[in-house]
């Protein structure tokens, strides 16, 4: 079994790095008190707009920046009714779902469902981001978080924003931050973990994003440790698939939403959120 | 009024993205039209979209009305309609109670982990909708594939809803059930324990109002609904399950409940726009060649435009 998990694991952290930046994003934009359910519009609206600008430049720094670009307009679209008009965020967040999903079928249509990364990401690129993605952001999130006046007053209007001057920048600074890493893991997704942009491709793993940062406890090591919980029983349904111990495949797919509903479920006891995390206050 | 406004805006902005597309929005509203009013055979198209619709749309505005974020449309939609087909042999009622009962029971999967473990439903039916998709892929390429497994579809289910024209027989039983709905919560003591539970859990709760048990027959009930959706698209439309069956009925089932106010006779009116417009936007696919995403993008801009005109509060 440990030779399993040992097999399992680089993979995982190599496939789950999208998903921890992801996670990531979405623990400081609850931190400062709004839920984004719109996360996996954003993310699958990045891989889109990543592919695309790397198309048009023939450079992977530029996809980068386009799914951050990308991100970034899809949080202004979130912000302006979630935290501007102060509209249901659940409500918000599902429609930013269906937006995202409508306009990205849309392009996909228009460019003949053809929409493939110009090249392969050379593999320093790649270990880059991964390792920016496991070490350097957790290492600056708990940081500027903790150790700030700036992340001080951010999660001060996700507990109680009346005690907070300008509670709402803080939300919006928040907002940034999340389009910021989840761009760059749409951009991961679409450009290193697969060959270009395909509909849907995010696959829930926004919502997967969701659950981890509750599982974590909306601390910055229980989102690491639960997405490596999480990277290595979804890299499971490979290995199990290669031993093949006669597990349909399509049941295999199903894994990592069963292993999401299962972490969900290991939450048990009290969980305390941020105060105000939801509210239209 | 507003909700009406919140249509016509939201149509009015979709016509208008054509220009980012180099066409004429005037020629895209009028396929959009045509393709889903312009005919006899439009207009049966647009109500035989429009039944899923107002069944998963009730399944919303019901579960939202009681303050239960049921997202799980979809999945409960597929669940049925595999519960559906295996039940199929024992007769039409047989097949839709079944497929009621299956969509019940994974929205309460939902519900159990809510009230055991304390794991928010908004997010354990979204994944649910993840796992029942692969569920579904799994059926009908194993244990439900035709006889023959030539395709990774079933076979025709043994019975079928009966017809006049293209138009089933569901769609009675879903305004049949629109009405329920509304009788359910307007006309009897469990509604208004649903709708108080909804507004608010606390002040309820004080009124000596079993808060989780409403929780429990909420979402139940919202599951059914959708589960009856699915099991009625089957014996209605497809006559057999393959891997794309849902085609997002359990998701837009959102944007009709919404735009319905979460009443459940407006929702009629509403499942009927959005009928609608996913059929002009099947259209606009055959003769325009532009996506029919654009009826996704429709629904998105009508809840958009509705919280713009601030007419839809959250459970009032």
């Amino acid at each position: 079994m440990i030779d399993v998990i040992l097999h399992a694991l680089p993979i995982a952290i190599v496939a789950s790095t999208p998903l921890l930046l992801a996670v990531e994003g979405e623990l400081v934009v609850q931190r400062s008190g709004i839920i984004n359910l719109g996360i996996e519009g954003m993310m699958l609206t990045a891989a889109m707009t990543a592919v695309l600008a790397q198309q048009a430049t023939k450079s992977v720094l530029a996809g980068f920046a386009g799914g951050v670009l990308g991100a970034l307009f899809v949080a202004a679209i979130f912000g302006l009714f979630a935290i501007r008009y102060r509209a249901d965020q659940i409500v918000t967040g599902t429609a930013i779902n269906l937006l995202a999903l409508g306009l990205t079928g849309f392009v996909y249509k228009a460019a003949g469902g053809l929409i493939f990364s110009a090249s392969p990401v050379r593999e320093v690129a790649q270990y880059a981001v991964v390792l920016f993605a496991w070490i350097a952001v957790p290492i600056a999130l708990a940081l500027l978080l903790w150790m700030t006046r700036f992340g001080l007053r951010l999660r001060a209007s996700g507990e109680n924003p009346d005690a907070v001057r300008h509670a709402q920048r803080y939300r919006w600074s928040a907002l940034a931050i999340e389009a910021l890493l989840i761009g760059m893991g749409g951009a991961y997704l679409s450009l290193a973990l697969s060959s270009g942009f395909a509909e849907n491709m995010t696959a829930g793993r926004g919502f997967i994003a969701l659950s981890i940062v509750i599982f974590g406890r909306w601390k910055v090591r229980g989102a690491i440790v639960g997405t490596a919980l999480f990277g290595v029983a979804a890299a499971l349904q490979y290995t199990l698939q290669a031993m093949n111990i006669g597990l349909p495949f399509h049941l295999l797919l199903a894994v990592p939403y069963v292993v999401t509903l299962l972490i969900l479920c290991g939450i048990a006891g009290r969980v305390r959120a941020p105060e105000a995390l939801g509210r239209r206050d | 009024m507003k909700a009406v406004a919140a249509a016509i805006a939201a149509i009015l902005l979709l016509s208008l993205s054509a220009l980012a597309f180099g066409r004429s929005p005037v020629e895209l509203l009028n396929i959009l039209v045509t393709g889903s009013v312009g005919s006899r055979f439009a207009i049966e198209g647009t109500l035989l979209k429009s039944v899923p619709l107002l069944l998963t749309g009730l399944s919303v505005a019901l579960a939202f009305r009681a303050g239960v974020w049921n997202i799980g449309g979809e999945g409960q939609f597929i669940v049925g309609a595999i519960v559906a087909i295996v039940a199929s042999r024992y007769g039409v009622i047989a097949s839709l109670a079944a497929a009621m009962l299956a969509g019940a029971v994974w929205a309460s999967i939902a519900t159990a982990m809510r009230l055991w473990r304390n794991a928010p439903e908004v997010l354990t039916t979204i994944l649910l909708n993840f796992t029942a998709i692969h569920l579904l892929g799994w059926c009908v390429n194993g244990p439900l594939q035709e006889r023959g497994a030539q395709y990774p579809q079933t076979d025709v289910a043994a019975v079928a809803l009966p017809q006049a024209g293209d138009v089933h027989a569901g769609i009675l039983i879903a305004v049949a059930a629109s009405v329920a709905a509304w009788f359910l919560l307007y006309r009897t003591a469990e509604g208004l324990r649903l709708r108080a539970t909804g507004f608010n859990a606390r002040a309820a709760k004080w009124a000596g109002i079993d808060v989780d048990r409403q929780l429990v027959r909420a979402m139940a009930i919202s599951g059914a609904l959708a589960g009856l959706a699915g099991g009625i698209e089957l014996l209605g439309v497809t006559h057999r399950l393959f891997e794309r069956f849902a085609a997002g009925y359990g998701y837009s089932g959102i944007a009709v409940a919404l735009l319905a106010q979460l009443h459940p006779l407006a929702t009629i009116a509403s499942a009927i726009f959005f009928g609608a417009l996913a059929t002009g936007a099947g259209e606009l696919q055959r003769t325009a060649d532009i996506s029919s995403n654009v009826a996704i993008f429709g629904q998105a801009v009508v809840i958009l435009v509705l919280i713009l005109f601030g007419s839809w509060r959250a459970r009032d």
